[in-house]
């Protein structure tokens, strides 16, 4: 059993503002903030072997609202749902859509940056796309997608 | 950012366990408001959970456990993710959990190894 651990006490794993990964067989996590239009932005990407979850969060470190997003058939659009929060304000949906639209990915967003910012949000996706391309997890947009696209939010549920 | 070095504000732990001859990863991270722990042996979050203590009149807490993506028709999730907001309240935190749990059986044993495995581990 290998592990790796980022409890307070631990200072020198956790301490790092600069981009910090961890990995453990099939599951690889990434940390990194951001100042984002003077404002401070977390971010927290987990790599599964075909689904990403992603954290975003400013100021406090809440969970915030949970979407749920992935490619569907027949036409490749994407289907986006809240599974968490997000029923009066719905921040993070876009972001959620998005990021499938661009990486042809699985993924769940968890979304605690301030309403009404439509500015705030659109840096914090750019940064977030720019990062899963850095780390490899998504194809740069002049690709076109490949055969991930057929996998759909239900296959994800079981196997 | 000077002398201040800022640390990363979500404590978390990213590890691997072999239950019933699967591996499974884990990873539990500590939110400011919630637990998340995600156990996986298929390679996606798989099915979705919430649980939270309500405060009620009575001397001991209830829980609310429900599931909030995914399969809705195992009890074995429900149970897991019942055990597991039980530690979390008798260890004195409040806070609720969201557990995602994707897995190839749901017998006793991986039951068990779960709880097992996320309580040596915690981070309440």
């Amino acid at each position: 059993m290998s592990s790796s651990c980022g409890k307070p006490s631990d200072i020198e794993a956790a301490s790092k503002a600069a981009v910090a990964s961890a990995g453990s067989g099939g599951v690889q996590v990434t940390n990194f903030t951001e100042l984002v239009d003077e404002v401070t932005l977390h971010f927290q990407i987990i790599r599964l072997a075909k689904q990403i979850y992603v954290w975003i969060g400013s100021e406090s470190a809440k969970l915030g609202n949970l979407y749920a997003a992935a490619p569907t058939r027949p036409n490749n659009t994407v289907s986006v749902t809240s599974i968490l929060g997000g029923a009066s304000d719905n921040t993070g949906s876009g972001i959620a859509r998005r990021l499938v639209l661009k990486t042809g990915l699985n993924i769940i967003v968890a979304c605690n940056i301030p309403k009404n910012n439509p500015m705030l949000e659109a840096n914090a996706e750019k940064k977030l796309i720019e990062k899963l391309i850095t780390l490899g997890y998504s194809r740069p947009k002049s690709q076109s997608p490949g055969p991930e696209l057929s996998s759909s939010l239900l296959h994800s549920v079981s196997e | 950012m000077g002398g201040l070095e800022q640390r990363f504000p979500v404590p978390f732990k990213n590890f691997s366990v072999q239950i019933k001859g699967n591996n499974t990863d884990l990873v539990i991270c500590r939110y400011d408001d919630h637990f998340l722990v995600m156990a996986t042996q298929i390679g996606t979050m798989g099915t979705i959970l919430h649980a939270r203590k309500e405060e009620g009149v009575a001397v001991e807490p209830t829980f609310n456990v429900s599931v909030i993506f995914g399969k809705r028709d195992e009890p074995m999730l429900l149970a897991i993710t019942r055990q597991l907001i039980e530690h979390i309240s008798s260890s004195g935190s409040s806070m609720p959990l969201v557990i995602s749990l994707g897995l190839k059986d749901h017998s006793m044993e991986t039951l068990k190894g779960i709880v097992s495995a996320v309580v040596e581990n915690r981070l309440w």
